[in-house]
């Protein structure tokens, strides 16, 4: 209740603040000083309350589980969320309390490492987009640990599910509140492992443990460009030896460190003070200074120059000019490539795995075996935007090259219309969604690539909300259908499940933009007219039309796949398990095409999803036996269905029927919060109707310009001023496409009375194909990477085993033969000698007269050998 | 350049024989022994016992010989510090001739101890076998301790005669007489071209004393040097110079058997009976050593044993025995390898063995010497121990082939524990005391320095980590393999007892082996020198 | 406690000696193992426990101090000395050996047998097999590794370098699995070659330090240094013979020493460096580093002299792998990090390339290698010389990141790879065999070792918020600052690490579970003692590393300094 009384307030504060931040920002950026901030004690319990729950259900989850029931096992875990919601409420209240340019609060706990220029603090930082992170993460995360309470109620291994989701919350936090790389890499990896686990959450089902393994590793392969970026940003800062080789005294007066007592200056965190409570008033000292001596200019206050991992000091040396580090940066180039931008690339690479962006998309499809809860929260609302953020948290950074923009916006793009086009075809409802979020994911990097960061922000907010709603929509849809996820077997489920089929259609308007009425439409028009109007952002400015047509066009493509899934689940007849093995009138063709296409693919093991897009026809050509009977083909293709895990209880047959209350009040809450999200894009039109001057720009772009307060200058010095015509015509063509989209779709799928798109996929059966399986990039990846490297990893054993190995043998082997040597030697030539001399002797009883006989000349000549061997020896030394 | 040491005629130099003296009437006495008891139940105690007691009293002899300069004037028992040349300089009593004279002593009395309760020297021949070992040990101190060539020959003759002899001790045994035979034939060849090498010698530089040779032999260096310059018919003359110290060389070679005069002894060794072997793998190759240093003192000494024989007739020697050590260890840690019968085995470990100890030699140095004094004193106490549990497994089964001992842990436990331990203590591992004498050789050799001395040691230190492997075949044999019977092995207190001293012994000097060095120390002034 | 190093050393030998002693006391079988099982817990606990008081009194404020001195003449003709000490490098690794020596001891016990274990007879447990000898020999290694670690005189390190070998190859050669004689060989000769050439490098230094003209050179070429040595009481002209010598124990002269600390003050003062060229044109102070190094590259193991490393893991008892892959792995580094880099700095910085080339393959071959494997302990060891190779790359980075980053790789391998061996242990006492494709979908019967096993992997896969990351991170950090394409080619390790681990995982837990293992028993007691501390150790260093990196940093920047002569 007073939490409720407390918004109300904090919106009026924010307005008020909001309004002196953006004066402040946007006046002369040239006077933007160091970072300043204030400490608090309490941000850590944000993250704290979730590890708590983890630890509670990971030690005694099992027993509670057996003891208590699952109720109290799913009271820890939301019990957690909510507490920590609350503590980011009151973290959010007291920011709201500070002046703009104070709105960063720092809780240091503990120094992690010091080692050398290393120094990395276990300690939580909250800035607006920090804050506004958190509290996406509590309060969505919250409501789908409400929301799983319902979903996972029928399985096993509910503890295990809630102690994984608190876990991921925790990682999840803690890549948003760490206030260095090196923190944020904890949570960075963090959410992989809990993506990883909780993708395979029903391991029994081996497709969906490789699933899982093909995010974690493709996710290593992004991590493995971050590291890179970050190492290279971290030698470019002056970690690097070679820099500071200079700074080591000529060699005559070396001596003076020789003996062991001598002290390190740089024992205690060579440039840094363990307080980060440090008053920023101190005059900045410069990069000449710190080259000349580290350890002093190290110690003085101000801007500390020199190699860091934290963010806000990174922020100081880079936007304040007085450092001089940005020019020397922008100077720098690294073998020839610019360093920055390759910095902004590596760690875009990073990006490009966590936020599936080309080429490292491929594993979120597959990320769909997992529950639906976990694509919700984990695959659509917050792990997956870590991309966004890290690119808008390092604002400072990217803006300072426009390559790595360009690189930025244009994989945005081409992701968004490539996962787009995949979208089109996809029967799975959970896949089709997927594609989108991969699609609108590509939507957001192009608005922080184009350096619209606050806009990219914003379609990440409105994201979470609309795709949260859609998974969880699509997840009560499974539910209702008895684990059916197959939108050709589902159909006029509005009758069955009316709250859901509203909420979906209202987050369906939200992702296809429609005006006014849908925040993704503010959102998504933002950034595309920041696009546009990119200018010299881009290499050329051309680049910047470019995507917006791109994007444009994605847009349409955006609306038409998600009004077309809307309509085949919800509108027309009932086409589910129950008897109807005619899959309506129009639906047999597609198998057909697919079928063909299937057979003639390679069975890939990665291709992990196939499971869940196989449907039964295709096991009914594969096996005719059981082809015969659709039924049992129809029973097959269910029977084997990846969510049947927690089919138990849920009787098979039967009408769909509306999920539990549970379930049903989140996504209303869900789509509520869609369209509360509303008011922070229609804040500025607002503003200008009722003419109120605090009110001209977006609420939103007001609350985060602190953050993004050092490259908005930058940024907006290249943006091409377009006149607001432009504006307004840009608007109407994208309302234009949503409208189109809509209408399409419409048109082709609704109450799947039209025939058209079977006839389209007949007329281009190839182009189908290709499409409908992802244009085999999977199979692709399995038949160049995976086997190249299983290939060479066998061949590296053997040579391992054989070679190595081989000749570590050899050298003993060979030992053994010379021994026989000598052994033989010895045997027949002496023994074989003296044997047949006492042979002799024996039978002739005499010795000397034996001796003339030569067979004592061996000795002789043994030893007089012997010494010339030894003489010819002498004079080879002589 | 002379040696300092005082000459005494015959009769003054009586008292300072007193040990040998004591040991000939001791073998005599010995066979009169034999013949009294013939009747007697105890006879082999009785005989051994009194053999041992004769060692102990030349031991005191020693002793008493080695101060007796300083008891002449009136001072205290001291061990001895300067040198006295005997019977006009033939033979002499220096620090060093004392230390190799307990040693022999040593090894003697162990051998007789070995020699009681083994079922290879039968009772009717106890008395012999002592009575050779004994006139052996007077051999073997004429060898240490003769500076005279022609006694260094009678040394070398009186060891090797009596070898052949206990070589063939155990009759109606083909290996024992094929072993005596072989060792017949090869010892008269090798003596012979000793002999052959000291005329030469002697023909040469006109003395036969080795302390005096050292200047005679530079004379005649740079005299040779000088005519190769004016004339070429000179070739001659050094050709002949090296061919007698080849010669020589071989005598001793022979003696210590290293390559390429080692042949005799895998088959001798294996022949004879085991207390014999086990002594003649220790001393004999002492004595030889001992012979060795000192030619390489005295003869070759350019400057009277300070700096020693590098270059004599345009040869490097020691780069030379630095060869032969190579080849030597080598050739006997590879031949080692796939020995089955244990005392062949250990007969070719011996060969390596010396090798190793040529390192010492190669060394050419102070250093190198001590380092060849103390090995030989650490070797005494670990192969003799090996051989005596050998011993004690062929006692009764009379086979050494190295099947008897599969899971000996289990039939003999102490003893193969032992065994253990004195293998590895061969190996060369610490704390065990035959690491402490393979430390002093690389030490003596990398003191040196030079190029070639380090790649002996390199080649000397992997030769070891080879060795390594049939040393470690037998410990696994004993460990890992199961027994063939479970019946335990019987093994006679006295070898036990004998063990646990000889253990002790290699443990203890292993971790501290301080006192050795200074008893090696001391033993170094020769021929007065210091 | 001012002999605290000594006790730490010598109380297994106490045990060795009861064992000894109740050797000869007549005993039934079964008495006579318990008590020499409860001896050997016993003294390795109550060495752990002076472990951690060490740790405790321990003061890490000071750079380069060795502390907890214990000084005594051993062989005075030789100046020899018995000569211990501590600084905060060797005071981590003595803290390490301790801990795992007292877990591996506890994994020798056979408490949970005849409740869920069933072994074949003709094939009994090695925890039941010639008890006795089994502990003495485990007692003896412990006394060898805690004495490597805190022996400051060269011959008493080499010493007890090799005390470890022999027990080590019975423990191998004895109670190992099918194949343990030719592993048991081929690891005791690999290493005693290695450490043969050790010995002639430490003779050879040890000359050199007596060599008076070498001393002169050394005062003429550079008297700032010599003088500076004078002044530190480094050197000190001797009065009797007027030369320069080293101060004994006692307060006597030393023409010659075996000293490490002052070889190494010798050495960054460019002793060794004026040795001229040697042996085949290479000097000697090069040749000398190459010995050595060779000596310690079979310990770390390196590639291509790593291959006993494999059968020794696979053939030797959980216990032994522990000890094996806990610390006498970390051996190798360690003695680089006393002699190579201390000793003979040019020598170290003229061979940083070569090195971090090696370490580089190590990473990254070793990686690819382990991919390939089907036998659970074999994966698992070559994954431990993949991750060896860290510590190699970051001491060649020569960086004070990469330096800390290698030894704190120590530790942390340290503590994770016992796990895993221990974890492999588990699952190989029940089913009797570790091919990765003879399990599958165990981790419903087992959920517990299936929870610990994916920790002790995320771990050594180096997931962040474990130990394994920490260590690898600061050593790319710090290596890329010199060696960016070794980095970044290192760094490629992350991705395969990751790959063998998680498939690992995936054939033996996930997947339908194999009827065979329907009934396996989960951790018992005795495992989850030995595990649960490994793991919480795993999770602490993982989140504040700067508990191990305070104690190490101090000394270890200090000697960084010295080595490049900053």
């Amino acid at each position: 209740m007073e939490i409720l009384s407390q918004v109300k307030d904090l919106v009026l504060l924010a307005a008020q603040h909001g309004a002196e931040g953006a004066g402040e920002a946007l006046k002369h950026a040239e006077e933007l000083g160091p970072q300043k901030f204030v400490t608090v004690g309490y941000l850590w319990l944000i993250p704290f309350f979730p590890l708590l729950g983890f630890a509670t259900n990971a030690f005694a989850g099992h027993w509670i589980q057996r003891r208590f029931g699952k109720k109290y096992v799913s009271y820890i875990a939301v019990g957690a969320m909510v507490l920590s919601f609350a503590v980011a409420m009151v973290a959010l209240i007291q920011m709201l309390g500070l002046p703009p340019s104070d709105r960063y609060m720092v809780n240091f706990l503990w120094n992690m490492i010091t080692a050398g220029d290393i120094q990395a603090n276990l300690s939580f930082s909250l800035d607006p987009l920090s804050m506004m992170m958190t509290l996406i993460i509590t309060f969505i995360g919250g409501l789908i640990h409400w929301y799983s309470t319902g979903y996972m109620a029928d399985d096993p291994g509910y503890w295990r599910f809630f102690c994984y989701l608190n876990l991921f919350v925790f990682s999840m936090l803690l890549l948003v509140m760490g206030d260095n790389f090196v923190l944020m890499f904890f949570g960075w990896e963090g959410v992989g492992l809990c993506s990883y686990l909780l993708i395979g959450f029903w391991y029994e089902d081996i497709e969906k443990a490789k699933a899982a393994v093909k995010a974690f590793v493709t996710n290593r392969v992004g991590d493995f460009g971050f590291v890179l970026g970050l190492f290279l940003l971290f030698w470019a800062l002056g970690g690097s030896w070679v820099e500071r080789a200079n700074v080591i005294p000529p060699r005559e007066t070396r001596w003076a460190t020789a003996d062991p007592n001598y002290k390190p200056q740089a024992q205690s965190g060579t440039f840094y003070e363990k307080d980060p409570s440090l008053s920023p008033s101190k005059a900045a000292t410069t990069w000449e200074n710190y080259r000349r001596d580290p350890a002093s200019s190290a110690s003085k206050g101000g801007i500390r120059v020199g190699p860091t991992f934290t963010f806000r000091e990174l922020r100081d040396q880079l936007a304040v000019d007085a450092t001089g580090v940005r020019s020397r940066l922008t100077g720098m180039t690294f073998f020839g490539i610019p360093l920055l931008a390759l910095i902004g690339i590596l760690l875009f690479v990073g990006a490009t795995a966590k936020s599936a962006q080309i080429p490292l998309y491929v594993w979120l499809p597959d990320a769909m075996a997992g529950p639906t809860p976990v694509s919700a929260l984990i695959h659509a609302a917050t792990m997956v935007t870590a991309g966004v953020y890290m690119v808008a948290r390092l604002n400072f950074l990217f803006a300072l090259s426009t390559a790595a923009m360009t690189v930025i916006a244009l994989t945005g793009a081409a992701t968004a219309m490539f996962a787009a086009t995949i979208g089109f075809v996809q029967n799975d409802i959970k896949k089709v969604l997927a594609y989108s979020t991969v699609s609108q994911l590509g939507f957001m990097f192009i608005g922080v690539g184009v350096g619209a960061y606050w806009a990219g922000v914003y379609h990440l907010l409105t994201h979470a909300f609309f795709k949260a709603c859609l998974f969880l929509g699509s997840g009560s849809v499974i539910l209702g259908c008895h684990h059916e996820q197959d939108m050709r077997k589902m159909g006029g489920l509005k009758r069955f499940m009316p709250l859901t089929a509203k909420t979906y259609l209202y987050a369906c308007i939200a992702i296809a933009g429609f005006p006014i009425v849908s925040n993704g439409f503010f959102s998504k028009d933002e950034i595309l007219w920041k696009a546009f109007d990119s200018g010299s952002n881009m290499l050329d400015p051309s680049i910047g039309k470019l995507i917006w047509v791109v994007g444009w066009l994605t847009a349409c493509g955006t609306s038409f796949y998600m009004w077309r899934s809307y309509y085949m689940t919800f509108t027309g007849e009932y086409r589910g398990a129950r008897g109807e093995a005619h899959l309506g009138g129009h639906a047999p063709l597609l198998p057909a095409l697919v079928t063909g296409s299937l057979a003639s693919l390679p069975s890939s093991s990665v291709d992990a999803h196939r499971a869940s897009t196989d449907f039964p026809q295709v096991r009914g050509m594969r096996h005719p036996d059981s082809g015969a009977d659709p039924h049992a083909a129809g029973a097959a293709g269910h029977a084997d269905h990846p969510d049947h895990k927690a089919a138990e209880g849920h009787g098979h047959g039967g009408m769909p029927h509306e999920s539990p209350t549970s379930m049903t009040y989140v996504l209303v809450t869900l789509a509520i919060g869609c369209a509360a999200t509303i008011v922070l894009g229609f804040w500025a039109p607002l503003g200008h109707l009722l003419h109120i001057d605090w009110m001209q720009e977006p609420m939103l772009e007001r609350w985060l310009s602190p953050t993004f307060a050092p490259s908005r200058e930058l940024v907006e010095s290249r943006g091409a001023a377009s006149g607001t015509f432009w504006e307004w015509l840009l608007m109407f063509a994208s309302i234009g496409v949503a409208f189109a989209g809509w209408l399409i779709a419409r048109a082709f799928y609704k109450d799947a009375k039209s025939t058209v798109p079977e006839k389209l996929a007949a007329a281009f059966p190839g182009l189908y194909r290709v499409v409908y399986n992802k244009y085999y990039v999977d199979e692709l990846y399995q038949a160049t990477v995976l086997r190249g490297t299983s290939i060479l990893a066998k061949a590296l054993a053997v040579f391992d085993n054989v070679v190595i190995d081989g000749i570590v043998n050899a050298v003993a082997v060979a030992g053994r033969f010379v021994a026989n040597i000598d052994g033989a030697i010895d045997k027949y030539l002496v023994d074989g000698a003296v044997n047949a001399l006492a042979e002799g002797i024996v039978e002739l009883g005499g010795r000397f007269r034996r001796l003339q006989t030569g067979r004592i000349q061996n000795y002789l000549y043994a030893a007089v050998l012997g010494a010339l061997l030894v003489i010819g020896i002498n004079f080879l030394v002589h | 350049m002379p040696p300092a040491a005082t000459i005494l005629d015959n009769a003054r130099s009586l008292p300072y024989f007193l040990p040998e003296t004591l040991l000939t009437l001791g073998a005599m006495g010995i066979f009169l022994l034999d013949l009294a008891t013939r009747r007697d139940p105890r006879r082999i105690p009785i005989i051994a016992f009194t053999s041992v007691a004769v060692l102990v009293l030349a031991t005191i002899a020693t002793y008493y010989a080695s101060s007796l300069p300083y008891l002449a004037n009136g001072q205290r028992f001291t061990p001895m510090q300067r040198p006295v040349a005997l019977f006009y300089g033939l033979i002499v009593i220096d620090p060093w001739a004392v230390l190799f004279k307990y040693i022999f002593w040593a090894v003697t009395a162990l051998a007789i101890w070995m020699a009681a309760p083994s079922l290879e020297i039968t009772s009717e021949r106890m008395g012999e076998y002592c009575a050779l070992l004994l006139s052996i040990a007077v051999g073997m101190s004429l060898m240490a301790s003769s500076t005279d060539m022609l006694m260094m020959v009678i040394g070398v003759e009186l060891v090797s005669m009596v070898s052949y002899a206990l070589a063939g001790f155990r009759k109606h045994n083909r290996k024992s007489s094929e072993a005596a035979l072989k060792y017949v034939v090869y010892g008269g060849v090798a003596s012979g071209m000793m002999l052959f090498g000291m005329s030469y010698l002697y023909g040469l530089l006109g003395s036969t004393n080795v302390a005096a040779m050292a200047p005679l032999l530079q004379r005649y260096t740079d005299r040779v040097f000088l005519m190769n310059l004016e004339s070429s018919q000179a070739g001659a003359g050094q050709l002949a110079l090296v061919l007698a110290v080849v010669l020589v060389l071989s005598g001793v070679g022979y003696k210590i058997a290293s390559v390429p005069w080692h042949m005799w002894c895998p088959d001798v060794y294996e022949g004879a009976p085991t207390p014999f072997t086990a002594f003649l793998s220790v001393g004999p190759k002492a004595a030889g050593f001992a012979l060795a240093v000192r030619i390489l003192y005295g003869a070759m000494s350019q400057s009277g044993g300070q700096d020693l024989a590098t270059v004599v007739a345009g040869i490097p020697w020691p780069a030379v025995i630095g060869v032969i050590s190579a080849a030597t260890m080598t050739l006997g840690n590879f031949a080692a390898l796939n020995q089955t019968n244990l005392k062949r085995m250990l007969a070719y470990s011996s060969i390596a063995h010396a090798g190793y100890l040529l390192m010492g030699l190669a060394a050419a140095s102070a250093t190198g010497s001590e380092s060849i004094a103390i090995y030989l004193m650490v070797y005494l106490f670990m192969n003799l121990g090996a051989f005596l549990v050998v011993g004690a497994v062929a006692r009764l089964s009379g086979s050494e082939s190295i099947f008897e001992y599969r899971g000996l842990s289990s039939r003999a436990p102490f003893a193969a524990v032992a065994f253990a331990i004195f293998l590895f203590s061969l190996t060369g591992l610490p704390p065990l005391a035959g690491f402490v004498g393979k430390f002093h050789l690389f030490k003596s050799l990398i003191d040196r320095g030079g190029a070639w001395q380090i790649t002996l040691a390199i080649i000397g230190v992997l030769n070891s980590a080879v060795s390594l492997y049939y040393y470690a075949r037998i410990v696994r044999t004993m460990f890992l393999d199961q027994p063939l019977t479970p019946a335990p092995i019987p093994v006679p207190r006295s070898y036990n007892v004998l063990l646990g001293v000889l253990v002790i012994g290699v443990i203890f000097f292993g971790l501290y082996f301080d006192g050795l060095r200074r008893i090696a120390e001391a033993s170094l002034p020769m021929f007065g020198h210091s | 406690m001012d002999h605290l190093l000594s006790y730490i050393i010598f109380a297994p030998i106490a045990g060795v000696i009861a064992i000894g002693a109740s050797l000869a006391v007549p005993m039934d079988k079964p008495q006579r193992d318990q008590f020499s099982r409860w001896v050997a817990l016993i003294c390795a606990g109550v060495a752990f426990v002076l472990g951690l008081y060490l740790w405790v009194v321990y003061d890490g404020s000071t750079a380069g101090k060795i502390q907890f001195i214990e000084r005594a003449t051993w062989i005075p003709s030789l100046h020899i000395e018995y000569f211990v000490g501590v600084d905060g490098i060797s005071v981590s690794m003595v803290i390490l050996s301790t801990l795992i020596s007292f877990i591996a001891t506890i994994a020798s016990m056979p408490w949970w047998r005849g409740k869920d274990e069933h072994d074949d007879p003709e094939h009994p447990h090695f925890s039941v097999v010639k008890v006795p000898g089994y502990m003495i020999m485990l007692l003896i290694l412990q006394t060898g590794m805690s004495g490597t670690f805190a022996a400051l005189d060269m011959f008493l390190f080499f010493v007890f370098w090799e005390v470890m070998l022999l027990p080590m190859y019975f423990l191998i050669g004895i109670w190992g699995g099918p194949r343990k004689e030719y592993a048991a060989i081929k690891f005791f000769l690999y290493t005693l070659a290695g450490s043969v050439l050790l010995l002639l490098a430490i003779l050879a230094l040890y000359y050199r330090t007596g060599d008076q003209a070498l001393l002169q050179r050394l005062a003429t070429v550079n008297p700032e240094a010599f003088r500076r040595l004078v002044d530190a009481g480094t050197l000190a002209m001797d009065p009797q013979s007027h030369a320069w010598a080293y101060r004994m124990a006692e307060g006597g002269f030393a023409s010659n020493t075996f000293n490490m600390l002052t070889m190494a003050k010798l050495g960054q003062a460019g002793l060794f460096d004026l040795v001229g060229p040697f042996l085949a044109g290479i000097t000697f102070a090069k040749l000398m580093w190459i010995f050595m190094f060779i000596a310690f590259a079979v310990k770390v193991p390196m590639v291509p002299l790593h291959t006993w490393l494999p059968d020794a893991h696979v053939e030797a008892p959980t216990p032994i792998s522990v000890i094996l892959a806990g610390i006498l792995l970390k051996m190798g580094i360690y003695g680089m990090l006393r002699m190579n880099w201390p000793i003979l700095p040019a020598a170290t910085a003229s061979f940083a390339p070569a090195v971090s080339a090696f370490g580089v393959i190590n990473i990254v071959y070793a990686a690819m290698v382990t991919l390939a494997q089907t036998d659970l302990k074999k994966l698992i060891a070559y994954s431990s010389v993949s991750h060896m190779g860290f510590s190699l790359l970051g001491m060649a980075s020569m960086t004070e990141s990469g330096m800390s980053g290698a030894v704190l790789n120590l530790f942390t391998h340290g503590i994770i790879s016992p796990m895993l061996f221990l974890i492999v242990g588990v699952i190989y006492d029940r089913a009797h065999h570790r091919e990765i494709e003879g399990f599958g979908g165990i981790a419903k019967v087992v959920p517990e070792y299936t929870a610990l096993m994916g920790l002790a992997f995320f771990a050594s896969l180096g997931l962040p918020g474990l130990a394994g990351f920490i260590s690898e991170f600061l050593v790319l950090n710090g290596a890329f600052a010199n060696l960016p394409w070794h980095t970044a080619l290192s760094a490629v390790s992350v991705i395969i690490t990751a790959a063998y681990y998680l498939w690992t995982i995936q054939r033996v837990f996930l997947g339908n579970l194999n009827p065979k293992y329907a009934h396996l028993p989960d951790v018992n007691w005795r495992e989850r003692l030995t595990l649960y501390p490994l793991g919480a150790l795993a999770i602490l260093f993982g989140f504040y590393p700067n508990v191990m990196l305070r104690l190490i940093n101090t000394d270890l920047f200090a000697l960084v300094r010295s080595v490049k002569g900053v």
